[in-house]
C-alpha cells in the first residue's frame, strides 16, 4: 500500500497537541546566563562612543559583549555587509542593528542592566522611500557604494513599442504594496553553549542551518567543524528564520563566556528587530489586442531593501520572472530595482518576490479584461502559458504547467460556466444588506520550486536501514538537514521514503536536524524540500533498497545497510542567471500553480471587506499528503487575507510604528472566509519524487489580487495601494463614488 | 518572596514566586510545563491559555497571586501523562497543528469552550476560539477538529 497520497498522520503532531514537544525557549542547561540585546536608538546615526561601565556595575550582570569581542564582524546570508555589533565609529543603519548584547544571571537584570549601557550617537539624515533613495543627492546608506541601488535587473523581449502599437486595448496604473511581518507565533530563542566536543553549539530555530554555520564560521573565524546547530521544533517560519537573527548572537555568546546563555526575544522585538517582506512599487502598462491577445508588458519595479542587503537581489531577481504573470506575451520590457534605505531590513517571506507581483499584474488583467468586455476567466484562459510556452523571459515551461487547470477547476467549482466557447460568470447573488456590494474576484499566479538563476539546488540524504534477523527492513532512518518548520515536511519524507523501499510509514524515521549528525539539504524555503529533499530521499531510499536485494542474495548476513545520495537540481533542469543585456535566461527547474475566486462583500459605508467564500485550485504535481496540502492551501490563503486586508508593518522615517501582536492585525478565526472550497489539481512535473513539486508558497499568492479584484467589481473602485483597509477603501469610495447600484460580476 | 499554594492539574502544589510574576512564567520556569506557551506576552495570541477553576485565561498576563487557592489546569494535566485527550485526538486526526506552537493555547480554549457548549454552533466556535491567533492553519481544520471533539464527548456521554 503507497504512502504516497494519502493522508498520514504528522510524524510530529502527538507531541505538539501533548505540549511536550520541545522549541527553542523550552530548553535550559545548567549553569545557564541570560543575554539581552542594546538595539540601535536611531534609524541612521554615527555611534561616537559605547560606554557599558554602569551595565557592568549592576550586580548579576557578567559580562557586556561589544564589537570588541567579535573576531571578524561582518554577517549575510548573500552579502556580508552587517555587522554582528556596531562599532564605535561605524553606523547603525535600522532599528534592528545591535551595539551590545548584555549577559546576566537572570533574564531581568540582562534587561535592567541594556538600560544602562549609554551610546553616544550622532543623528543623521534618514531615508526611508526607496524611490527618494535612488535619487542622487539622497544620504547614502551604505557610503562605499556611492549609491543606494543594490542591484538593477531588465529584461527585453520582442519589440515593446510595436507589441503597444498593435493593442488595442492599454491599461495602466501605479501599485504599491506596503511591508508586512512573518509573525510566526514563536519568538526568535535559543541558547549558545560550549558541547562535549568542545563545539560552539547553538540550539535555535533555522531554516537552513548549514549555512547558518558557514556564517557563524566566518564571523568566530573558527573552521565549522567545531561548531554545530541543533534545531528543534520550529514555531514557523515563513522566511523569516532564513537570516540570522539570534543564532550567530547565542553563538557568539558561548565564544565569549564558554558558559551557556539563552536569550529570548519578546514579541516586540521580533517584530521591531527583523526583517520583514519587501515593499515594492510597480509601474505597469499592460496592452492586448481587440479579441483577448496579451501583446505587450512593459512594468517597472522598486523594491525597498532596507538597510542590509539579506536576500533582496535573489529576492528581486524571482519577482521579475514573475512580472508578467502566468501568461505568454511575446513583447516585454521589464526593469527591476532594489534599493538600499534606513527601513527594516527586506528578505524572505512565503513567495520570495513572487507574491508581490500578482497585486499588480493581475489587477491589469482584470482591467484588460473589462476593457475589452471580457470574462475574466475568459481573457486568463486566452493567455495562460501552457507546457511549452514561451514565458516573459523566453524559456519554455515545462510539463506541470498548470494555469489552464486550475482556473478551471477553481471557476467551475464557482459557478463559472463555458457555453459555446464562451466563459460565463454565475450571479454573485444580492449582498447581504443595502449598504452592502457584492462580487466575485479572480486571480492566478505561479511561483518556482528551488533555487533559481543558476544557483545549484542541493540536497544530501543518507539513509540505514536496519534489517532483523531474517533479513526484513525493521527499521530505516534518514538522516537529512531540512527542517520542518511547521510545513509537515518531515512526514512528506517519511512518506516517500516507506514507498521507495516498500515499508509502512511508521518503520522510517526522520533524525532530528543537527549538523553534527546530518547532511546539508539547503533551506526550508522555495517550496523545495518535497521536490529537492525529497529527490535526494527517493534515490538515496533505492539504492539502499538496491544494496539490500544484493546483500540478501549475496547472504551477507549484513544488519545494517547505509546509501547516501546527494541531489543537484543541475542535473535535471540546469538554470542560468539573466543575460546581461536582454534578460533572457532559463530562471527556473519547477514551478506550482494556483487560482483562486473570492466571494466579497464591501460595505460602502465603512469601507470594510469582508470575504464570504472563496473556491480554489492549487497544482504542485503528486499530491503527497492531501491533509497537510490543504493545510499549506488554508495557511496561505489566511497570510494573502492578511496581506490583502489587515497587517501593515508601519515605519515612519525609519521608525517602527507597529511594535506588537495588538497593533499588527493577522487575521483570527473571525476574518477568514467562512467556507473555502479547495478543488485541487494534479499536473505532475515527472522531474519530481514520484511527481511532486512543491506547495509551500503558491496558496499565498493569488488570495489578495483576487480580493483587490473582486472589489473592484463591486464597487467600481481599485485599491492600488495595499492594505485595503476600512480607511483606505473609504476614502476610495468617496473620491471617486460608489455606483448606486451593484455591478455584480460583470 | 510570596508563598502561593494551588492545585495544579490535579496536585496541590507550593511555590515561591517573585512579586508581580505572572503565571505563564510561573508555569514554565518553576514546575517546568514547557506546553504553556508565550507568544507576545500581552494576552493577545492565546499561546498561553490555561483553566483557572475551569475558566480559560491568558496565563502570560495573569498575576500568579490570582491562583492561591485555585486550581489550575494546563496541556499536561489534560490527560493522564501519555495519553491524550478527546480534544487532543482529534487535533490528531484533522491535522489541526502544523508549527504546533499555537496548538495547547488552541486546545485549552478549545477544552474549556467544550465544557460550557458541549454542542456548540460554528458561531459559538469561533467566539471560543477567537482569542487564539495561529500563523500556519488558516484556522479550518482546527474548527474540523473542534467540531469532530464534541461529537466523540457526546458520545462518551451516552450511555
Amino acid at each position: 500500500m503507497p504512502a504516497l497520497g494519502k493522508s498520514i498522520t504528522r510524524l510530529d503532531i502527538r507531541t505538539k497537541v501533548q505540549g511536550s514537544r520541545k522549541y527553542p525557549q523550552d530548553f535550559n542547561l545548567p549553569g545557564q546566563l541570560y543575554g539581552a540585546v542594546v538595539w540601535s536608538a536611531y534609524p541612521h546615526a554615527r555611534v561616537r562612543h559605547i560606554d557599558t561601565s554602569e551595565a557592568e556595575a549592576i550586580p548579576g550582570v557578567v559580562r557586556v559583549i561589544t564589537y570588541r569581542d567579535v573576531p571578524v564582524n561582518e554577517y549575510g546570508i548573500n552579502l556580508r555587509d552587517q555587522p554582528v555589533l556596531v562599532p564605535e565609529g561605524g553606523k547603525v543603519r535600522w532599528q534592528g542593528d545591535r551595539i551590545a548584547i548584555v549577559v546576566a544571571e537572570s533574564e531581568a537584570i540582562a534587561r535592567r542592566a541594556v538600560e544602562a549601557v549609554r551610546v553616544d550617537y550622532e543623528p543623521l539624515p534618514v531615508v526611508s522611500d526607496p524611490l527618494e533613495a535612488m535619487r542622487p543627492g539622497s544620504p547614502l546608506v551604505h557610503e562605499e557604494r556611492g549609491t543606494n541601488v543594490l542591484h538593477h535587473v531588465r529584461v527585453r523581449k520582442g519589440d515593446i513599442a510595436a507589441g503597444f502599437a498593435q493593442a488595442d486595448v492599454i491599461v495602466e496604473d501605479v501599485y504599491t504594496t506596503h511591508a508586512v511581518e512573518h509573525a510566526y507565533l514563536q519568538p526568535e530563542a535559543g541558547i549558545g553553549y560550549i558541547d562535549e566536543q568542545g563545539r560552539v553549539a547553538v540550539i535555535a530555530a533555522a531554516q537552513w542551518p548549514h549555512d547558518d554555520l558557514h556564517q557563524i564560521a566566518h564571523m568566530l573565524n573558527l573552521p565549522e567543524e567545531q561548531l554545530r546547530e541543533t534545531v528543534p521544533a520550529v514555531g514557523g517560519a515563513f522566511g523569516g528564520r532564513e537570516d540570522m537573527y539570534i543564532q550567530h548572537l547565542l553563538a557568539l555568546c558561548a565564544f565569549v563566556l564558554r558558559r551557556p546563555v539563552k536569550i529570548v526575544f519578546t514579541r516586540e522585538e521580533s517584530i521591531r528587530c527583523t526583517g520583514k517582506r519587501h515593499p515594492f512599487v510597480f509601474r505597469c502598462r499592460h496592452g492586448a489586442t481587440r479579441d483577448g491577445q496579451l501583446v505587450a508588458v512593459e512594468v517597472e519595479a522598486v523594491s525597498d531593501a532596507g538597510a542590509y542587503a539579506s536576500t533582496s537581489i535573489p529576492v528581486l531577481n524571482n519577482a521579475v520572472s514573475f512580472l508578467a504573470g502566468p501568461y505568454a506575451v511575446p513583447n516585454v520590457a521589464l526593469d527591476g530595482y532594489t534599493v538600499y534605505t534606513n527601513n527594516a531590513v527586506t528578505m524572505a517571506m512565503r513567495g520570495f518576490g513572487a507574491t508581490q507581483p500578482p497585486v499588480a499584474y493581475e489587477q491589469q488583467m482584470d482591467r484588460l479584461a473589462e476593457a475589452l468586455g471580457m470574462d475574466p476567466v475568459e481573457f486568463r484562459l486566452k493567455n495562460a502559458l501552457v507546457p511549452g510556452s514561451e514565458s516573459a523571459l523566453g524559456n519554455r515551461m515545462p510539463p506541470g504547467t498548470a494555469v489552464r487547470e486550475t482556473l478551471i477547476a477553481a471557476a467551475r467549482a464557482a459557478g463559472w460556466e463555458e457555453v459555446e466557447g464562451h466563459w460565463r460568470a454565475p450571479d454573485p447573488g444580492p449582498p447581504s444588506a443595502p449598504y452592502r456590494r457584492r462580487a466575485f474576484g479572480v486571480a492566478c499566479a505561479y511561483k518556482n520550486v528551488c533555487y533559481s538563476f543558476g544557483f545549484d539546488d542541493r540536497a544530501t540524504a543518507d539513509v540505514e536501514l536496519a534489517l532483523d534477523p531474517s533479513g526484513k527492513i525493521a527499521r530505516a532512518l534518514v538522516r537529512i538537514g531540512a527542517v520542518d518548520v511547521g510545513q509537515g515536511v518531515h512526514t512528506a519524507l517519511q512518506q516517500i521514503a516507506a514507498d521507495a523501499l516498500g515499508v509502512e510509514p511508521a518503520r522510517v524515521r526522520i533524525a532530528l536536524v543537527d549538523t553534527s549528525e546530518v547532511p546539508d539539504a539547503g533551506s526550508s524555503s522555495a517550496s523545495r524540500h518535497v521536490y529537492a529533499s525529497g529527490n535526494a530521499v527517493l534515490h538515496a531510499c533505492r539504492q539502499a533498497y538496491e544494496k539490500w536485494q544484493e546483500a540478501l542474495r549475496e547472504e551477507t548476513g549484513e544488519t545494517r545497510i547505509r546509501a547516501r545520495y546527494t541531489f543537484h537540481g543541475r542535473d535535471i533542469r540546469p538554470t542560468t542567471p539573466y543575460d546581461p543585456e536582454t534578460g533572457l535566461c532559463e530562471p527556473h527547474i519547477s514551478y506550482s500553480f494556483g487560482t483562486q475566486i473570492a466571494l466579497v462583500e464591501v460595505d460602502i459605508e465603512t469601507g470594510e471587506v469582508e470575504v464570504l467564500k472563496m473556491w480554489v485550485s492549487h497544482s504542485a504535481g503528486r499530491i503527497v499528503n492531501p491533509a497537510m496540502a490543504f493545510g499549506q492551501v488554508a495557511g496561505g490563503i489566511h497570510m494573502g487575507v492578511g496581506y490583502a486586508l489587515t497587517e501593515h508593518f508601519i515605519q515612519q522615517a525609519g521608525i517602527a510604528r507597529t511594535r506588537r501582536f495588538s497593533e499588527y492585525a493577522i487575521p483570527s478565526i473571525r476574518d477568514m472566509p467562512r467556507e473555502l472550497v479547495d478543488v485541487p489539481v494534479e499536473v505532475i512535473d515527472p522531474t519530481g519524487p514520484f511527481g511532486a513539486t512543491g506547495l509551500g508558497e503558491t496558496p499565498t499568492l493569488p488570495t489578495a489580487p483576487a480580493i483587490l479584484n473582486g472589489i473592484a467589481r463591486a464597487t467600481g473602485v481599485r485599491i492600488t495601494r495595499l492594505p485595503a483597509t476600512p480607511e483606505r477603501v473609504w476614502r476610495a469610495l468617496q473620491g471617486r463614488g460608489a455606483p448606486d447600484q451593484p455591478r455584480g460580476d460583470r | 518572596m510570596p508563598q502561593i499554594r494551588f492545585v495544579l492539574n490535579g496536585k496541590p502544589v507550593e511555590l515561591e514566586i517573585d512579586p508581580g510574576e505572572r503565571l505563564a512564567y510561573t508555569l514554565r520556569e518553576r514546575p517546568g510545563l514547557i506546553g504553556t506557551k508565550i507568544g507576545c506576552g500581552e494576552g493577545e495570541c492565546g499561546a498561553c491559555t490555561v483553566l483557572v477553576d475551569g475558566v480559560s485565561v491568558v496565563s502570560c498576563i495573569y498575576p500568579t497571586t490570582k491562583v492561591q487557592g485555585r486550581t489550575v489546569t494546563t496541556i499536561e494535566g489534560l490527560a493522564p501523562e501519555g495519553d491524550l485527550h478527546p480534544v487532543q485526538e482529534a487535533f490528531v486526526e484533522h491535522f489541526a497543528a502544523q508549527c504546533g506552537y499555537c496548538t495547547p493555547g488552541f486546545v485549552m480554549s478549545a477544552v474549556a469552550l467544550l465544557r460550557e457548549k458541549p454542542q456548540p454552533t460554528r458561531e459559538e466556535i469561533l467566539e471560543g476560539l477567537s482569542g487564539n491567533l495561529c500563523r500556519c492553519t488558516g484556522y479550518y481544520q482546527i474548527i474540523e477538529a473542534v467540531e469532530a471533539a464534541a461529537e466523540r464527548l457526546a458520545q462518551r456521554k451516552e450511555p
